[in-house]
């Protein structure tokens, strides 16, 4: 056990090296540069020439880098082209939103599409079976701006019983006024979410519906109840937490597009404002803080599967696909 | 856990089910293909006609009423069909080509190299669509549907990639390949006459899912003003210009909402349909 | 299983409809407006001093000094209200003294002699003194100084501080604007540290908290030499949405929208009591700029048929309906300078075809218009690309960044025509520039612009720049196509803001709100 946890900790480490020079070096292809999102009309040569020097886009791309490793290192992520405000600090501030609004919509989304989904497969000759199924076709073929901004417009505009966005100025000082906040967000993530999440439950439902161990539990005498719970369960869990991990892993950023209806402070939109301002700093530090995220949620689920199901703890190291 | 068997052609003779989920997913398609091409040489009006007056609402001459330019609405959206298709086409086509290539190749590798491919597919997977075209967009130099198709056809090349490699090792792991190789048959021959035609069903339902996540995402990158510019805005970009006025103007808000959902829905159909119809790899339920 | 799934395809489309029905029929049974007041506010005369004062803008500054970037965000949350200049530009566009208790100028216009306030005290309780003025003045003319306003103090020679109170400027040639150009020169304790995201100002605020992407809040000062504010906190909202913006109002999450973008969501307020709508003078152009350095552009007919084929009047109505004002030249209202010079090139295709045949273009001709992917230059684009074409001019439309458009157009100038919001005031001196990016350049015009701000007197330099503007009317060196309308829109609970866009400041300090009630 201990070996492993080691291996897949260097695993992890080296995909995150590897991936901050993928980054850096893709980011200083962009074109543009930080000074014109500094500078307006009205701006002299000298001033733009001055500005770009200042950023140290002049240095050779080879020196940055290291430079960039060497601040790392200390876990100092450097400080934004664009406000000069140091990236970790904003980083983690924006994390107090985003990983609240993730993880929140993460576990609306399971309580729905979980029971939901098993309805579905189980009971899927029935009206309430198919509805359930028809539903979560409907759920994933919504862009999620348009159920937030319909959100918004009958419960917050129209209803005035949520805010129709922000985030409170004093944060998690003030709970119950983010969470207040955070419901329609959550909601809108949670809609689509659990739709997909539904479809997969159900997929992986109706596979152990169909499988020999469940047929020769009942044969040996178990209930329906009883075979899914003790076995039906445990089978069927391996595929769907993969998908779980993914699904969790690309809401942190992919969220950027809920925060932009709702005016959420979170790490997706620091990203794109990066990006459009060409703020290396920012885009750095965030992808480099994401990808840890990812890769340790991806760790995190290969882990639970390895805890349910016994047969892939003696696979050699490497995805349980 | 899969029984695959040898060239698709049991399944082809014992799989053919009616599948309504497929003519009505075929239908939803259909219904947009044919207003694309209608589109080609006809509009209600031109698309920056702005003759209109702003915001009105239903009527015999605009019959979807107009945007907040004076515009026709029923034209924008009869357009966004044909964006929305050529999105996903586009997007689609460059994923297939580079996702199946590079899929087929991991399938074939040294276990190191396959270990470290899968990796990265996992990474690149993870990272969001969204993120990616941003990028992407970025490094364009700007918004534009090249861009957008661009950005998706590589997001989606990596999910088509890891699909690819499992679904080619699975094959590549049965006995008839290996009867194959040493009656001779080279690598090639082997990838043409056997791994394609037995994954190509698979794929075939992933595009289709893939095509309405790629109507979807640009949807989604056009609402951040990253997707394809106006005139001949999509979906999408309606959407964005219209969320002012959902209550004054709502159908502005409702209608290419809805053109989308037909679309990706019926996509997602087909998907299905075909899955039920003849997808050899695809557990059958009692 | 398959057929008995499929029975409930068909659900489908019920489900679809169902979903659209439940979501809207609140909407069908509530009214569309907030119920009304009620009760008569007057917050004018019956306010809270310690109210917060919640304001609601797309402009989020990039950083807190405007001399590291040169973005309007700042200025509208720092300018009057965390710092002071030794002059104030008031709403009314008066410049008056503020830091600055007296000044006197030299016959030959070189030298100006400041008086200083005295007991002034910055927030860390410094106080301020000639050198912290000199300092101020000398940061933002530095080498490495992003700030806009830095070519217009290029005429300072030197800064002496021959005591505590006397700031002593002297020029190298006149500036008869020079109190209108320390408007925006911060005065800054000349030991404070970190100014990109900290301030040590004079201003009757005090920066509390800036969450990056969220609110910029700040709080009174208690310590402010001069009127205390009448409200206790201000805060500002960052939205990268107008919608969201507007909604916020709606809502009551906010007070005031400082500058409405969308004249769309004015019906929501305009007919309701709870809201009070106020349209003031702006000072932003939306410019049709040609490069007049190259082929058609520098052909002046060319120039003046192609702004005599754009109906602006109906531009202008189709995005901002009865709002925004036109103008026939790059001065808006407000400027010293300014003339109605809206029938210099008056809307007339006919004429403009004829222009057009006489400049060697019968046919027409074709170009690329390079446009910022922002609202609203993509449907500019769209209406100017159908009215030129009526005169047989085929323009291609060419979507770029805001950052592309910095790097291609106003670096490299690499562009045939491209469009721009124009935000400052008083800048007809780019049109003097011969270097400035739409390379216009008229040996009269250069002359008249450089020597009037050698004026000896405001009158003199109005005369000139007057004319000059007359001949870059006359010569379509851009065409002027509309000027933005300047839109406040608070909740009725609140007076006392300024209505004026002017240069994005926006005085916090006079805005009173109504008791909650």
């Amino acid at each position: 056990m201990l070996s492993y946890v080691l291996r897949r900790l260097a695993i992890l480490a080296l995909s995150l090296l590897l991936a901050s020079v993928v980054l850096f070096v893709l980011l200083r292809l962009l074109p543009g540069d930080p000074a014109s999102a500094l500078l307006g009309v009205g701006a002299s040569p000298e001033q733009i020439a001055s500005a770009q020097a200042q950023v140290g886009s002049n240095l050779p791309l080879g020196e940055q880098f290291v430079r960039f490793l060497a601040k790392l290192a200390r876990l100092d992520l450097g400080r934004s082209f664009v406000s000069t405000l140091p990236v970790g600090p904003e980083i983690a501030a924006r994390l107090t939103v985003t990983i609240p609004l993730t993880l929140l919509a993460f576990a609306l989304a399971l309580i729905i599409a979980v029971p939901l989904g098993i309805i579905a497969a189980v009971k899927s000759d029935r009206w309430y079976g198919a509805a359930i199924s028809s539903v979560s076709q409907l759920g994933i073929a919504v862009p999620v701006f348009w159920v937030g901004i319909l959100l918004v417009t009958v419960f917050a505009v129209q209803l005035r019983l949520f805010p129709s966005g922000g985030f409170p100025r004093r944060g998690w000082d003030a709970p119950i006024e983010v969470l207040h906040a955070l419901v329609l967000p959550v909601l809108t993530i949670a809609i689509v979410m659990s739709s997909s999440l539904i479809r997969y439950v159900r997929s992986a439902t109706l596979d152990v519906l169909g499988s020999d161990y469940l047929r020769t539990s009942r044969a040996l005498g178990a209930t329906f109840s009883g075979a899914m719970l003790r076995h039906g369960v445990r089978n069927g869990s391996v595929p769907v937490i993969s998908i779980l991990g993914i699904e969790l892993a690309t809401t942190f950023l992919g969220a950027v597009v809920v925060e932009r209806v709702f005016t959420l402070p979170g790490l997706g939109s620091m990203l794109l404002l990066g990006i459009q301002q060409r703020d290396y700093p920012n885009v750095q530090g965030v992808l480099f803080v994401s990808t840890l995220l990812v890769l340790l949620i991806g760790f995190l689920a290969d882990f639970v599967q390895r805890l349910v199901d016994p047969r892939l703890r003696d696979k050699i190291s490497g995805a349980a696909q | 856990m899969s029984t695959a068997r040898d060239g698709g052609s049991v399944s082809a003779a014992a799989g053919r089910k009616r599948s309504p989920t497929l003519i009505v997913g075929l239908i939803l398609v259909g219904i947009h293909v044919a207003v694309a091409l209608l589109t080609l040489v006809w509009t209600p009006y031109e698309p920056s006609d702005t003759s209109g007056s702003r915001l009105e609402a239903p009527s015999w001459e605009h019959p979807a009423g107009t945007d907040r330019l004076g515009r026709d609405l029923l034209t924008q959206i009869m357009i966004g069909s044909r964006i929305a298709l050529a999105v996903g086409s586009g997007a689609i086509g460059i994923g297939a080509l580079i996702g199946v290539t590079f899929g087929l190749l991991a399938a074939f590798a040294t276990r190191l190299l396959d270990d470290a491919l899968a990796a990265l597919l996992d990474i690149l997977i993870a990272f969001p669509t969204l993120l990616l075209a941003m990028l992407v967009v970025a490094a364009q130099g700007g918004a534009s549907l090249g861009s957008a198709v661009l950005a998706l056809g590589i997001a989606i090349s990596a999910i088509v990639a890891r699909l690819t490699r499992i679904v080619s090792k699975r094959v590549l792991s049965q006995d008839y390949i290996t009867a194959s190789r040493t009656s001779g048959t080279s690598w090639p021959a082997v990838v043409f006459r056997h791994v394609l035609p037995n994954i190509w069903p698979t794929l075939v339902v992933n595009f289709a899912l893939q095509f309405g996540l790629a109507v979807i995402a640009e949807a989604s990158l056009s609402y951040l003003g990253l997707g394809t510019p106006p005139p001949n805005a999509s979906w999408g970009r309606l959407l964005l210009e219209a969320q002012g006025t959902v209550l004054t103007a709502p159908v502005g808000a409702i209608a290419p909402g809805i053109a989308l959902v037909m679309l990706v829905l019926g996509m997602n159909f087909v998907a299905d349909g075909l899955r039920d119809v003849g997808d050899p790899t695809r557990r059958r339920t009692r | 299983m398959t057929e008995r799934k499929s029975r409930y395809a068909i659900f489908h489309i019920p489900a679809l409809a169902a979903l659209i029905m439940f979501v809207f029929a609140p909407s069908i049974f509530a009214s569309g407006s907030p119920e009304a007041g009620g009760q008569t506010v007057n917050p004018a005369t019956n306010y809270d001093p310690n109210a917060t004062i919640r304001i609601g803008s797309l402009y989020e500054p990039q950083n807190l000094d405007n001399t590291a970037g040169a973005g309007q965000g700042v200025t509208e949350a720092f300018n009057g209200n965390v710092y002071e200049g030794l002059f104030r530009l008031a709403d009314s566009g008066a410049v008056e003294k503020l830091l600055a208790t007296d000044y006197s100028v030299s016959d030959d216009g070189l030298t100006y002699t400041f008086q200083l306030r005295r007991d002034v005290k910055f927030h860390s309780g410094d106080p301020l003194t000639a050198q912290d003025v000199k300092y101020s003045i000398e940061r933002v003319m530095a080498p490495d100084s992003k700030s806009s306003r830095k070519s217009s103090l290029n005429p300072i020679a030197g800064i002496q501080t021959p005591d505590e109170h006397t700031v002593v400027v002297k020029l190298s040639s006149r500036s008869v604007s020079l109190p209108y150009n320390l408007t925006y020169v911060w005065i800054v304790n000349d030991s404070a540290k970190n100014l990109t995201t900290s301030e040590d100002g004079t201003g009757p605020y005090r920066l509390d908290q800036w969450r990056r992407g969220s609110t910029l809040s700040l709080v009174r000062n208690d310590e402010y030499w001069g009127d205390a504010p009448t409200n206790k906190e201000v805060v500002f909202h960052y939205f990268t949405d107008a919608t969201a913006l507007n909604n916020a109002l709606l809502t009551g999450a906010i007070d005031i929208i400082t500058s409405v973008q969308s004249p769309d969501s004015l019906r929501q307020f305009t007919d309701n009591p709870n809201f009070t709508v106020k349209d003031g003078h702006s000072t932003t152009k939306e410019v049709l700029a040609f490069n007049d350095r190259v082929k058609p552009f520098n052909n002046v007919k060319v120039r003046k048929a192609v702004s005599q084929a754009i109906d602006d009047k109906k531009l202008l109505n189709s995005i901002w309906g009865d709002y925004g004002t036109l103008i026939g030249s790059f001065v808006p209202p407000t400027d010293p300078w300014y003339e109605d010079l809206t029938d210099v090139n008056a809307y007339d295709p006919e004429h403009a075809k004829q222009l057009l045949a006489e400049a060697g273009y019968p046919d027409g001709f074709t170009f690329t218009l390079d446009t910022p992917n922002y609202d609203p230059h993509p449907v500019v684009a769209q209406f100017v690309k159908s009215e030129l074409a009526k005169v047989g001019i085929t323009v291609n439309i060419n979507i770029i960044t805001a950052n592309e458009w910095y790097t291609k157009i106003y670096q490299a100038h690499n562009f045939e025509a491209t469009l721009q919001e124009h935000v400052n005031d008083r800048d007809i001196v780019f049109y003097g520039d011969p270097d400035f990016y739409w390379g216009y350049d008229n040996q009269q015009v250069n002359e008249l612009i450089a020597s009037a701000e050698q004026s000896k007197t405001p009158e003199e330099r109005n005369q000139k720049l007057e004319k000059a503007n007359r001949i870059i009317a006359e010569e379509a060196a851009s065409d002027w196509l509309y000027l933005y309308p300047q839109i406040v829109i608070s909740s009725s609970t609140v007076t006392g803001y300024p209505v004026n866009g002017l240069n994005s400041q926006f005085y916090a300090y006079n805005i009173k709100k109504a008791p909650e009630a």
